[in-house]
């Protein structure tokens, strides 16, 4: 039977086929909908599925039940696996009686913002077989073989996607039957197992993890054949992740007789397949998307060769380090490789003209988006203190605050990773900077990474701002709950923490909360803020909009009275509001100022309208 | 045989749903599907578009000039898919404008139409243009401007309509259904009106 899966999707239902029991993860582009798939269905399949407050923790948990004997799955984007290696390394020498399969998603051509990170590294670093799947039929079934490889050598492997498998869906081939764990949860006490208490227990670890590795390639190769191989001829390509779907197209489209190597478990290499495609290659191409990870251990066993192999990639610039390869790229370094035009070229010009005229969509705050109160306050505040815009440093973070960088706020200077804004603003002034500095994360980022900085800087005494965006989600990965996210779910025992409790405990003393509809409060809270010499937090609170509309909250709305605009666009220039729209017309010379129905009533307009022309609706009822 | 669509418009619109639609009937005919949505940071008013390969393919992506068909949701943001869309390939565009938040004081700088309608010309596309959001508002469904294009997409292309029906109910709320479906015939009206 057949289903149409993204790659994520496949893993989720890899996840059910094997019999997982726990499911843990961190929201984060493009890896975030193998726990979104998974949460509608986790009750009746009888597993648990949870969102954690971040990848390290979340890391934590899955290992804890694959110490106890258990199949587990931890999800996060390449970023979160930065967070969760410190323990991550620990635990792949160590090892376990379960299984855990760690998916990791590199974004390529950064579809989600971000670094281009390679993953791929870690497995080495880490002593941790990885896996790399090139479509979503090969990922559920990849899923499937990860577990068993995991629980065969009794440590983690790696399941790695890119963008282009993990978000693209295709028909994928799905079994009904599930495998059964009926096992009673056990952990055994062993000290030199899993602890790291002595330098012997340490290095005999080491070397366990090492023999895990070879085992996992033994494995692969004896059992699976993980590895592909096709022989057509003296030319061949060496390919892995998704690539191999625009090398398939290229190859069927013009007919081409290639031989080519494709590679599934990308760490440790199989030197024995390798050896065998080179013994009847004179040339290659080494066809995968960022570092040349693959290309380098290719050189290393081509230089063993008396014959020349001519090894072609990333190295000799035949191929890019940066970006996805589209299937334009791929076909290039394939007439490059095979020294012939394998199309005409096409006339750029039509394109360039399309692209001159396209219209720029800068991406802004949603309509009643409560970050667009906070970031306009903030503004004001600074110019009110008759500082300059250009003295003030904000230090920004990720998420949907962060379009606080974005005209016409224009506010926010950086954003690093997760919780890095307030590291980042007490470095700025212990480097000398007297202007007060000013640090904006949101709720979400707070709980992840923001309490040990903070902590931090209450500590030391910086003097700090730190503005706290409360919208009640973690909202730009597609509205993931946190444990400050209200409780509206019947029958959830999850506890929300309150913000203003734990800033405190943090031993911060001055504390405001302020909500960013209210504009005049807002302000006069943040210029206190920002006066005090000491560490402030403003967190300023209203749930995220798109939320509030979904859970039918409803505030009245706004429009405009013609008679008293002026038509200066004041309101459409310093909030840009989606939900406002302008236009000319014949019978009205200064234009009609409109606000549509995607109004969703936080009456910021109305705030700052100069002559008091934007109205509340008066109720229908 | 393969056949490759290329969807755009902006968040908000449906061109997303509609590019779905056309992936779960490439399923339901049992054919080989890949389908791609591109997933944009804001969620309204930023560019959004979808690619729906059905049959004979291998890669994720349409290559470049190489799509069948373009639907086009929103005037300007077609320009997007002139370096997919193949020579002589058909372009079905609404004439829905939405100008960005930016461009509101200068509207003018808005693309001119006979800029754009030239540019698919110089590629010698089969153009239709539909008055969608005219035909949205007579059916007093103006959320349902991607379904009237699709029912014009089943028309010009002739796509199996009680397949498409049949995943078209699947994919709209049960109380909207018979809305959708009045606009989705008017569609196919405008279309068959349009081949004569």
């Amino acid at each position: 039977m057949k289903k149409l899966l993204t790659g994520n999707e496949a893993i989720a239902e890899g996840i059910i086929e094997s019999g997982v029991e726990v499911v843990s993860g961190y929201p984060g582009t493009p890896s975030t909908e193998v726990i979104t798939s998974l949460i509608p269905m986790a009750k009746d399949l009888n597993i648990r599925v949870e969102w954690d407050i971040n990848e390290k923790v979340a890391l934590e948990i899955a290992a804890g039940a694959a110490w106890a004997g258990k199949r587990a799955m931890v999800t996060m984007k390449m970023s979160g696996l930065n967070v969760a290696a410190d323990s991550l390394c620990s635990i792949a020498y160590s090892g376990f009686t379960g299984g855990l399969v760690i998916y990791v998603a590199d974004d390529p051509g950064t579809a989600a913002g971000m670094t281009e990170q390679d993953s791929r590294y870690c497995a080495k670093s880490m002593i941790i077989p990885m896996l790399d799947a090139s479509n979503q039929q090969e990922t559920l079934d990849f899923t499937k073989i990860a577990f068993g490889v995991s629980e065969r050598i009794g440590g983690p492997v790696f399941l790695r996607l890119t963008s282009e498998v993990a978000h693209v869906a295709s028909d994928v081939q799905y079994e009904e039957s599930i495998f059964k764990d009926k096992s009673t949860p056990f952990f055994e006490r062993n000290i030199a197992k899993y602890s790291k208490a002595k330098a012997l227990f340490c290095m005999n670890q080491h070397q366990e993890a090492l023999d895990r590795l070879e085992e996992a390639r033994k494995i692969a190769d004896l059992e699976i054949e993980i590895d592909k191989i096709h022989y057509e001829g003296k030319l061949g390509v060496i390919v892995s992740g998704s690539p191999w779907m625009n090398l398939e197209e290229a190859i069927s489209k013009y007919k081409l007789k290639l031989s080519w190597l494709k590679l599934g478990m990308i760490y440790p290499f199989s030197q024995k397949t390798i050896k065998s495609f080179l013994d009847k290659v004179d040339k290659v191409l080494i066809l995968e998307e960022l570092d040349p990870f693959i290309e380098e251990e290719i050189l290393k066993i081509a230089g063993q060769y008396e014959k020349k192999i001519k090894i072609m990639g990333k190295l000799d610039n035949t191929l890019p380090k940066v970006g996805n390869y589209s299937f334009d790229i791929v076909k290039k370094a394939l007439e490059t490789f095979l020294e012939i035009k394998l199309e005409n070229e096409v006339s750029q010009e039509i394109v360039e003209k399309a692209k001159n005229l396209e219209v720029s969509r800068p991406s802004s705050f949603c309509a009643g988006c409560p970050h667009r109160g906070t970031y306009y306050a903030l503004n004001q505040a600074i110019k009110q203190l008759k500082y300059k815009k250009e003295d003030i440093i904000v230090s920004g973070d990720i998420g949907c605050n962060f379009l606080g960088a974005n005209p016409p706020f224009n506010s926010c200077w950086s954003e690093v990773s997760m919780g890095a804004s307030i590291g980042i603003a007490q470095g700025l002034k212990l480097a000398g900077i007297e202007k007060p500095v000013i640090a904006t994360l949101g709720d979400g980022t707070f709980f992840h990474s923001g309490i040990a900085p903070l902590i931090n800087a209450v500590y030391h005494n910086i003097p700090l701002t730190i503005i706290i965006l409360d919208n009640g989600w973690t909202a730009q990965t597609g509205f993931q709950e946190n444990p400050g996210t209200v409780d509206l779910n019947e029958g959830k025992k999850n506890k929300k923490i309150e913000l203003i409790d734990l800033v405190k405990g943090c031993g911060v003393k001055n504390v405001f909360l302020t909500d960013p509809y209210q504009y005049k409060d807002t302000l006069e809270i943040l210029k206190e803020a920002i006066k005090y010499k000491g560490v402030s937090v403003v967190i300023s609170r209203r749930e995220c909009a798109l939320q509030a509309s979904k859970r039918k909250v409803s505030l009245p709305k706004y429009t405009v009275n013609i008679e008293k605009c002026i038509g200066c666009r004041k309101c459409i220039k310093e909030l840009a509001c989606p939900a406002m729209s302008f236009s000319f017309s014949k019978e009205n010379k200064k234009g009609v100022m409109q606000i549509t129905s995607a109004c969703f009533g936080c009456g910021l307009c109305k705030s700052i309208c100069p002559t008091g022309a934007i109205e509340v609706i008066a109720n229908e009822d | 045989m393969k056949t490759d669509f290329y969807f755009v418009g902006l968040g908000g619109q449906g061109i997303i749903k509609l590019s779905e639609m056309i992936a779960h009937y490439g399923m339901e005919i049992g054919e080989k599907v890949k389908f791609y949505k591109e997933v944009g940071l804001a969620q309204r008013g930023s560019s959004a578009h979808g690619e729906v390969r059905i049959g004979d393919v291998f890669g994720s992506r349409i290559p470049p000039f190489s799509a069948d068909v373009m639907v086009g949701m929103e005037f300007s943001e077609v320009l997007k898919g002139i370096k997919f869309i193949k020579p002589e390939g058909i372009v079905i565009l609404s004439d829905r404008k939405i100008y960005p938040i930016d461009m509101m004081s200068e509207i003018e700088k808005y693309p001119k139409d006979e800029d754009i309608i030239n540019l698919l010309n110089r590629q010698k596309v089969k153009l239709i243009q539909i008055k969608a959001a005219e035909i949205a508002e007579e059916i007093k469904f103006p959320k349902a401007e991607n379904i009237i294009l699709l029912g014009v997409l089943a028309e010009i292309i002739s796509l199996d309509k009680v397949v498409l029906i049949k995943v078209l109910k699947q994919h709209v709320p049960g109380r909207f259904i018979e809305q959708n479906l009045i606009a989705f015939d008017r569609g196919v009206d405008i279309a068959k009106k349009y081949c004569n």
